[in-house]
Formats: C-alpha cells, sequence, structure tokens
C-alpha cells in the first residue's frame, strides 16, 4: 500500500528530511539530479540516523564515520577507515519504492510487485496544491473517522454559514467536496500511519487559489481542530500496547552476475570515440559503481569486452561508458560502434573494480593516455566533490579525440591537456609532473601499455612509493605461447598439459574444471589462481611488480610457466 | 578585553558564542566546572554573579550576567548595523524580544529534558517533553508559514535576529532530551538555515551543515 511520506516542500536541495511509516523510520532526500530517495534511516555501520548526515547533491555521508551510500540504489561506495578496500558490493541501505504525484512524495513498505505504483487521484487533476501537513499524536483509524465526518467552510466562502460536505474514502484516505453559495472546494485528506498511535494528515486541494497564504492559513485552522479532537480521543482511550507490528524491510536484492541493460542514448563524443547511455532494460535501479569500475558488456557476438564507467558521484540513473573504434577490432568495438543502436538491449557484469581510489590522501595525480580518460573521469569527478585536490593530465594525439569534453570543462582548470605529444615529448611532461614524491599524493593512471610503462620507470627513478601508484591498463602486446609444461591441480588431484599456443585457463577448462574469467587479456585478475610450486612466467598486466616477484598468484588466461611445473591451488 | 565565564555543554552560553563569533569578536573562554564540580554555586563565583548562573561576560571592567542580557548588550555595543537587536523598528524589536521570550519556554522543556538525560537534573521529565512538544508546534507553524510568505526567519525581515540565535540552541539540543523532532519538519529546514551563518560555530551535540 502506498502512502504520501513527504511533499514537495520537504525535499528541498541538500536537506535530509525524516518520517516514519508504520513504524518504520525512513531518511527523504533529493538529489542535485532530481531524483529523490526512501531509505530506511540507519546506517550499515552503527545504526545511526542518516538524517543527521550530509546530503553532498550526489550521496549521503553519515555523520559518524562517513559512510558514503549513493543516490538511488542506496550502496555504500566509501567507508574512509578502510582507504585501501572497496566496500563489499552487497553493502547498501534499504530502498523503498518512491513516487512524486500530486505535489507529494509516496513510498511503500511492500516490496515486489504488491503495488507498483502510487494511486492517482481523478479528482485533483494537475494541478494539486499541497496544504500544510499535520502530525497528529492519534492513530490513522481514529483521524480518518473524523474526517469522514468534517465539515467546512470552502475558502473564500462565508464562513459563518453551514457548507455542504460530501466525503468519500479513497485509498489512504478521504476525499471531500464542499460547496456553499456556489463556492466549492475540493480536497483529499491523505493520512499516513506514522506508527500504531500517530499519523500525519496530508491535505491536497484541487487547484492553487489567488490568495494562497491565506487558504493554507483558513485549512490550517480547520484541521488544527480535527487534530484537537482526535488528540483528546486517543488520550481518553485506555493505553494500548506499544508494541508495533515489525516491519518487513525488502532486503536488497542479490547482485546479479548478469545484468540487462538498454542502450538509451549512443553518440560520438569525439572522432572515433562513441559514448553510450545504458539503462537498467526493465527500469530499475543499476548496481551502485565505485570510481575507478567498469563494466564486462557480453556482445550479440560472443565477444565480452570491458568498458570503464565514467559516471561522477550520484549519476546512478545509468551507466555512461566510451568506446574507441580498435582498427584491428575483431568484432568488439565494430559492432558498438556500427551496429549498436539506441534501444538495443546488451547483456552486462555488475561492477568490477581493480582500481581502488583512496580518499584518505589529500592530493591524487590522475594521468590519461586517450580513451584511458574513461575512468579518470569518473576518479576525477568523486574526487573534486569530495573536496580533495585532484590534478588530470590527459594526453591525446589530437584535439578531435578528446572525448566527453563536457565533464572536463565542468572539472575546470584542474584537467591540463597534451596534445599531439611523442613519446619523448610525453615524458618529458611525466617527469615533470611526477618531479617529487609525497607521501600525501597518489598517482593513477590509465592507457596504453607503453606510456604505462614509461610512467611506471619515471615513478621508480623519482622514488615513488609503490603504493602510491596505481594503473589501469586497456590493452596488452603479443603474447608468447610456444613454451609447453605441465600444471598440476592440487585438490583436483589432476595434471593438465598445457601445450604451445594454448593458455593455462585453456588447458583447465578442456580437464572439464569450471574457473572464471573475464577479459581474457591479463588485466581484470578474475582468473587468477594462488601458485603452490613451480616458477612463474608473468605476461599479465594486473599484479603489481612486488607480486610477480613473489610469484605466488598466476593470472591463467594469459602467464606461463618458467619451470616445467606448476602446482596450483585449485 | 572580552571574558565569557563559560561552560562548553550549556546551550546559554553556547548562544553567547553564537553572537560573539556573528560579531567577529575575540574573548577569552574561562571554563566552568558547572558539571559535576557546580562551581558556578561556590562562593568565589557568586562574587562575580550572586544568582550564581553561567554565563557571565566581563568586558573591559563592565560585568553582565544572563545570557540574554549579555546579548542585547553585545548587540548594542558591537553590532553597528543593529541588525541582530532591531532597535530602530519598532515591530521588528517587538517580536525579536518576543522569540526571545520564547526562548525561555524552550528553556523550561526542551533544555530541562536535556538537563534529566545528560546530568541528571530532577525535574520532572513528562512534563518538560509535553511542554517541549507544544513549543515545538508553535514553532514549526510559524516557520512553515514563513517558508510560504518568504520569511526565512523567526523575526520578519531579510536578516536573523537574537530571535533565531537565542531559539536555535535548546531547539538543536532536544533530541539530546529525548524530544524526538521528527514530526517538525519546518524546524529541522529552519535549523539547516542556521547553520549555514557565514560565521557560525558548533558545541558538543551540534553539527555543522554540510561536511563542514
Amino acid at each position: 500500500m502506498w502512502y504520501p511520506i513527504a511533499d514537495h516542500h520537504d525535499v528541498i536541495p541538500r536537506h535530509t528530511a525524516r518520517t516514519s511509516l508504520h513504524g518504520q523510520e525512513l531518511v527523504v532526500w533529493r538529489a542535485d539530479d532530481g531524483n529523490v530517495n526512501v531509505w530506511e534511516n540507519r546506517c550499515l555501520h552503527r545504526g545511526v540516523r542518516l538524517s543527521i548526515g550530509v546530503n553532498d547533491g550526489a550521496e549521503l555521508v553519515c555523520r559518524y564515520h562517513a559512510w558514503r551510500y549513493a543516490n538511488r540504489s542506496g550502496g555504500c561506495t566509501y567507508i574512509p577507515a578502510h582507504p585501501r578496500d572497496a566496500p563489499a558490493r552487497t553493502a547498501a541501505c534499504s530502498t523503498f519504492p518512491v513516487a512524486e504525484r500530486h505535489g507529494l512524495v509516496w513510498s511503500t513498505l511492500a516490496g515486489g510487485d504488491d503495488a507498483s505504483e502510487p494511486p492517482s487521484i481523478e479528482q485533483l487533476g494537475n494541478d494539486a496544491f499541497v496544504l500544510r501537513a499535520r502530525p497528529v499524536r492519534a492513530p490513522a483509524d481514529v483521524v480518518l473517522g473524523l474526517l469522514e465526518e468534517l465539515n467546512w467552510a470552502p475558502f473564500g466562502s462565508d464562513d459563518t454559514a453551514d457548507a455542504a460536505v460530501e466525503r468519500t474514502r479513497v485509498p489512504g484516505g478521504v476525499a471531500a467536496v464542499a460547496s456553499e453559495r456556489g463556492v466549492e472546494e475540493r480536497i483529499i485528506f491523505f493520512v499516513q500511519p506514522v506508527d500504531s498511535s500517530r499519523c500525519v494528515v496530508r491535505p491536497v486541494r484541487s487547484g492553487e487559489p489567488t490568495d494562497s497564504v491565506a487558504a493554507l492559513r483558513h485549512h490550517a485552522t480547520i484541521l488544527a481542530d480535527v487534530v484537537e479532537r482526535a488528540e483528546r480521543i486517543q488520550s481518553a482511550r485506555p493505553a494500548a500496547p506499544t508494541a508495533e507490528t515489525p516491519v518487513a524491510i525488502p532486503t536488497a536484492p542479490p547482485r546479479p552476475e548478469r545484468l540487462r541493460v538498454r542502450i538509451e542514448r549512443k553518440w560520438a563524443t569525439a572522432e572515433k570515440i562513441a559514448a553510450f547511455d545504458l539503462v537498467e532494460a526493465d527500469g530499475g535501479n543499476l548496481p551502485t559503481f565505485l570510481p575507478g569500475d567498469h563494466i564486462d558488456l557480453h556482445l550479440p557476438n560472443g565477444l565480452i569486452r570491458q568498458y570503464s564507467i565514467t559516471n561522477g558521484p550520484g549519476e546512478t540513473a545509468h551507466y555512461r561508458i566510451g568506446v574507441k573504434r580498435d582498427p584491428a577490432s575483431t568484432g568488439g568495438s565494430a559492432y558498438l560502434h556500427d551496429r549498436a543502436k539506441t534501444g538495443d538491449v546488451l547483456k552486462i557484469s555488475a561492477p568490477r573494480n581493480r582500481f581502488a581510489l583512496r580518499r584518505n590522501v589529500p592530493s591524487t595525480i590522475l594521468i590519461a593516455g586517450g580513451i584511458g580518460i574513461t575512468p579518470i573521469l569518473a576518479m576525477a569527478q568523486a574526487l573534486d566533490r569530495a573536496g580533495l585536490d585532484v590534478a588530470v593530465h590527459s594526453f591525446v594525439s589530437s584535439e578531435g579525440e578528446v572525448a566527453f569534453r563536457d565533464v572536463l570543462d565542468r572539472l575546470g582548470p584542474v584537467v591540463h591537456r597534451y596534445v599531439g605529444l611523442d613519446p619523448d615529448g610525453t615524458a618529458g611532461v611525466l617527469k615533470h609532473v611526477l618531479t617529487s614524491p609525497d607521501p600525501g599524493v597518489q598517482v593513477a593512471a590509465c592507457g596504453p601499455p607503453p606510456m604505462l610503462d614509461a610512467i611506471q620507470t619515471i615513478a621508480d627513478a623519482a622514488g615513488w612509493d609503490e603504493d602510491a601508484v596505481s594503473f589501469e591498463y586497456f590493452q596488452t602486446g603479443d603474447i608468447d605461447r610456444s613454451s609447453s609444461f605441465t600444471v598440476e591441480l592440487a585438490r583436483s588431484a589432476r595434471t593438465v598439459k598445457v601445450t604451445a599456443g594454448t593458455s593455462v585457463l585453456d588447458a583447465i577448462r578442456a580437464e572439464g574444471l569450471d574457473l572464471d574469467s573475464s577479459c581474457e587479456r591479463g588485466a581484470c585478475g578474475t582468473c587468477a589462481l594462488p601458485v603452490l610450486d613451480g616458477e612463474v612466467d608473468h605476461h599479465d598486466v594486473f599484479l603489481s611488480p612486488a607480486e610477480r616477484a613473489a610469484g605466488a598468484t598466476i593470472l591463467t588466461c594469459v602467464s606461463r610457466a618458467a619451470s616445467n611445473r606448476l602446482v596450483l591451488d585449485l | 578585553m572580552i571574558t565569557l565565564h563559560d561552560y562548553v555543554l550549556s546551550a546559554n552560553c553556547y548562544k553567547v558564542r553564537l553572537l560573539l563569533a556573528q560579531l567577529n569578536l575575540k574573548f577569552e573562554s574561562v571554563d566552568v566546572d558547572f558539571h559535576p564540580g557546580r562551581e558556578h554555586k561556590g562562593a568565589a563565583f557568586r562574587r562575580l554573579n550572586p544568582m550564581g548562573h553561567i554565563p557571565v561576560l566581563v568586558d573591559e571592567d563592565f560585568v553582565i550576567r544572563d545570557a540574554h542580557a549579555i546579548l542585547i548588550y553585545l548587540a548594542r555595543r558591537y553590532d553597528d548595523g543593529a541588525t541582530w537587536y532591531p532597535i530602530d523598528d519598532a515591530h521588528r524589536l517587538g517580536s525579536t524580544a518576543q522569540w526571545m521570550n520564547f526562548a525561555d519556554a524552550t528553556a523550561s522543556t526542551l533544555s530541562a529534558a536535556r538537563l534529566v538525560v545528560n546530568l541528571g537534573y530532577d525535574l520532572d521529565l513528562d512534563a518538560a517533553r509535553t511542554g517541549g512538544h507544544e513549543t515545538l508546534r508553535v514553532l514549526d507553524e510559524h516557520l512553515w508559514f514563513g517558508e510560504r510568505e518568504g520569511r526565512a526567519w523567526l523575526v520578519d525581515g531579510d536578516r536573523p535576529t537574537l530571535g533565531d540565535l537565542t531559539v536555535f540552541p535548546d531547539v538543536v539540543l532536544a533530541e539530546e532530551g529525548e524530544i524526538d523532532l521528527l514530526d517538525y519538519p519546518a524546524v529541522r529546514r529552519w535549523l539547516d538555515r542556521v547553520k549555514q551563518w557565514p560565521r557560525f560555530v558548533v558545541m558538543p551535540g551540534v553539527f555543522p551543515f554540510g561536511t563542514g
């Protein structure tokens, strides 16, 4: 059952409103994109009320330990006490359905298909005028009973005479028309059950009268009398047991392995770069993303490609990705450029992250090569919004290759653009940018492998701590697959022969064993396995130099054995 | 040189600190051991204020007690535009005094409940809460209609007055006395507006607006 729980005055920008429905306390807040959120008023962490938190326009930030929750999905996006770890993907506030109608904000505690939308009240038409809501310390049924007998003089009439009032019950309230000597006034009194002993009367009038404040005062006086009578009735009643009916809070839906999305918009954001807005195919919320996240796109031709989410915090209505046409495309970017069109439905993975962005360092240097700007955009916007110092160094081959110019323009002077530099020129800029290592600065870079290699070399030479610099590769070079060797799978008690031209992953799967993989280019880490014995010939770009040297992990899609035999924990 | 005999958890001392900040005045805070030491009832403090109350303000050799009296003194002495205590406008001055008196009603209700809950005072908690809700209803209605009529503050005009400044502390701390503000959405919006004053200062239990 849907009830109005607030009106449009209550959900002003950057405010957190508080209310309750059937004993379930709610926080209600409007994000800067206009979306209204209705959530359980409780931080996942210490249970403190989120309504004392901060609505920053994109996320709601808990006042206690600054856990951040995203607009729409309620997913936790950042836990300051664990800056190196992304929050668990399942950590999300309980969210409730929300709709705005007749100037009111509606919600329901029922999950699923019980009621897919609030009632539309025909009598109100399109020009509903919200009167002042009144909280009442009496249960909804007492107040509804009084409203069903309510007489009042319509605003603008001689209020001493008796008016004729007709009343009917409607879902969640009483609809009434008062008329007197040709003056007619139609009002629906909705009643929000706050808990078993309290409610809020939310009257809405059909049409805004000329002297609106006088009308509001007229009706406030009428309603004050109802409130007084209801509270008198309630206080004369024997004390009722105070136990509330337990409310079943809808739990967050399990995170789907594959999501269906629809291409809402496709456009050319730069030369050879197509941008896509992807929305949930059935109109639901998309899973929460973190800055630096990517999604796997499962194309109808069977290919799987990874693309970074470019969105800023709170931009949760769609995922925006940028796809560069690869001249050597085997059907991935070519398909998306030439065949994919608005309205198409695609399968994607839930967002993943291997590019954790810390927000406990005061300053961040972001470096992007070409289309590598895509995850950098999400990170730059998140840091900027958090009030942290950020600089974006974007390298492009020509002005025409500048993608998502609107976002870059919005970020303003923190963006430095370098056009058409050769590798030496690029290295010169990078040396300048990375001159002085600083414990208060982190570096994150995304771009083609030669550029990232250059950054690694320059950062090492300048003395940057390995932990302070992170990379996102978007393509890898050719891999030498000429070796052959044996892989022992310790827990499965199998021995697998890996021949020239096949990968460890292929060989394991040929043996009938299941192993998840995603990019199959050594970039995402999905197919990683622990190494128990043997020496690894690393070809991935996922592991850090230290992890590679330790040799305790192998990315089975690309890496091979440097010894004759590898023992893996599978 | 201004000296404030002060207690960090006192809403009345907070009023004075709020105005000193708004007027950009430097001052020295002398901590009075109000709880549990009851220093304000001791002989030494009573030489400064025979009533045994905080706050007391000393400006050079002028000694003045009682929060609202201190505020009127500071506003008259240091607020050149007379915005906080608008003596040049009879209606606004009267309304300002009216809301300062309203702050006395919140002190005997909202603040009393907080003293019971936080400091274990022996006062009638039920009466304090019932009375607290009555004052909050009046305040919410006034502020709700203010929003409709283009009035952001308790008194007509573009600028807040000592009316807002004196009512704010007890209301923002009401939930410490377990008086729930759930039913007063217009009050919660006004608290947000006060917190956005340019030189707003906090006290324990009062959060700034935004991540501040």
